[in-house]
């Protein structure tokens, strides 16, 4: 006896299957919680898998990413030594700099430091080949997080929580492209929405400051707040190019302050309940708008 | 065991190594497209409506654990898996690299949709020459896991069964597939 391979049904299989599809895709897309929650069933499921898995594998994979990636690591290492040849001469401007970022954001009175925050470690990239300005990192809703909370460094924003599993987060990076945050001046004090910059690695800041507002390079620029889901003051950068005051499209160029390469530990910030109550507010004002 | 339980194994094995092994060896940043390699092997195997179906339920997974929209891969999956499985009626036995070939050919395109289709529904798009380089390492990096998991999938879509039957020719004239 031989199994069939039948084609006569094909076509309306195929089309149930499409509908199917199109169907869970707009339900998810209106925010179907039970799909999502589907899904994160059944990572939940697998992680136990992967967190094995991935301490198995780690021996092999570094000395996989050792052999296909010996020249960008000896390249690395040499750009290293010479940041650090660099950064040692430029200390006192570095310091000098600090003082003044300091000294900027106390006058603001900016705290986001004294924020009750989980560390969370960097596990790569999540599963999956698209998966580009995106991390996964090592905990999830058991340690607090929630989705849409800021994720920073010491040194300011890196992004937020795009997915929350039990053990696991995937963090959407501040340069990704559809990322999106209400940002303030801190000079001018003018507000406006950012973007991330994508391949360019900064943000751009391309609605909300006024067309003649003076603003310079270096300026300090922080998260704006408000009913924004970031909390107000957290660093975001310095002003890179300011862009034409005239141009009625100004786009001012920020260069994140936080280094998003080579990062090893973060900080989830766990924002306040009665700041994630109310969905709007976890909507800044680019996608309120949509 | 039963077909149902012999292609839900497959599909569930296939999903934890999607998100384990495969997840962490990878080539410039790109994994082996493991579901999509079941998804095609299905329709090959089992022929477009079986390897539609089954591919359907391997998108669906793969959207799961890569946290992309749920529907995303199984829009692309499904019908990738009909083409392949009524491409393979017409493909000579033995035609060994011509089946390669096509297996890689399937694998680029099930990337590049899935991106298009992935933008579509929110996801970022990766495209001109990033999705280009992306699609041919998934293809060439899948490619080489092909061998074992074509015998895998075979097993489990047609219970090692031969697929087809020439009736014309009598009992005797069973076509088992050696693919």
């Amino acid at each position: 006896m031989a199994a069939t391979r039948p084609t006569g049904g094909l076509q309306p299989t195929l089309l149930i299957l499409i509908v199917v599809a199109l169907t869970l895709l707009t339900l998810q897309y209106r925010g179907f919680e039970p799909l999502s929650a589907f899904q994160r069933g059944v990572r939940d499921v697998i992680e136990p898998l992967r967190a094995v898995t991935g301490r198995v594998v780690s021996p092999a994979r570094s000395v996989w990413n050792g052999l296909l990636d010996y020249d960008d690591l000896r390249a690395e290492n040499e750009r290293l030594t010479e940041e650090l040849a660099r950064m040692r001469g430029r200390r006192l401007t570095a310091e000098a700099d600090g003082e003044l970022l300091e000294r900027l954001l106390g006058e603001v009175g900016i705290d986001f430091a004294d924020l009750e925050t989980v560390v969370v470690r960097i596990l790569g990239t999540p599963p999956g080949n698209f998966s580009t300005y995106t991390i996964e990192v090592d905990k999830g809703s058991d340690d607090g997080l929630a989705e849409g909370m800021p994720v920073v460094t010491g040194a300011g924003l890196v992004g937020r929580l795009e997915s929350v599993d039990r053990a696991r987060s995937v963090v959407r990076l501040a340069v990704h492209p559809d990322f999106r945050v209400g940002v303030r001046l801190v000079g001018s004090q003018d507000e406006g929405l950012a973007r991330g910059g994508g391949r360019s690695g900064f943000l751009v800041i391309d609605a909300g400051v006024r067309a003649d507002a003076v603003v310079e390079a270096g300026e300090v620029v922080v998260t704006s707040g408000g009913r924004s889901r970031f909390p107000a003051d957290i660093p975001v950068g310095r002003v890179l190019v300011p862009g034409r005051a005239d141009d009625f499209q100004r786009e001012i160029v920020v260069e994140p302050s936080a280094s998003l390469e080579n990062l090893s530990f973060l900080n989830v910030l766990l924002v306040t309940e009665e700041r994630t109550s109310d969905p709007s507010v976890l909507l800044d004002p680019g996608e309120r708008s949509r | 065991m039963t077909g149902q339980f012999r292609v839900l194994a497959l599909l569930l094995t296939a999903a934890a190594l999607q998100a384990t092994v495969f997840d962490e060896i990878r080539i410039d940043g790109v994994s082996v497209e493991y579901l999509l390699l079941v998804s095609v092997l299905a329709g090959f195997h089992g022929g477009p409506e079986r390897g539609a179906t089954v591919a359907f339920l391997a998108g669906l997974l793969h959207d799961s654990v890569s946290s992309t929209p749920l529907g995303v891969h199984a829009l692309v999956y499904a019908p990738l898996a009909a083409v392949a499985g009524h491409l393979s009626v017409r493909l000579v036995d033995g035609a060994r690299a011509l089946a390669l070939a096509g297996l890689a050919g399937s694998v680029m395109v099930g990337v590049a949709i899935a991106a298009g289709v992935g933008a579509l529904f929110g996801l970022h798009p990766v495209s001109g020459v990033d999705l280009v380089s992306t699609a041919t390492i998934a293809a060439l990096a899948t490619v080489t896991v092909a061998g074992p998991t074509s015998r895998v999938v075979r097993w489990a879509v047609t219970g090692g069964l031969p697929v087809d039957i020439d009736l014309t020719e009598g009992a005797s004239a069973e076509r088992t597939s050696s693919r």
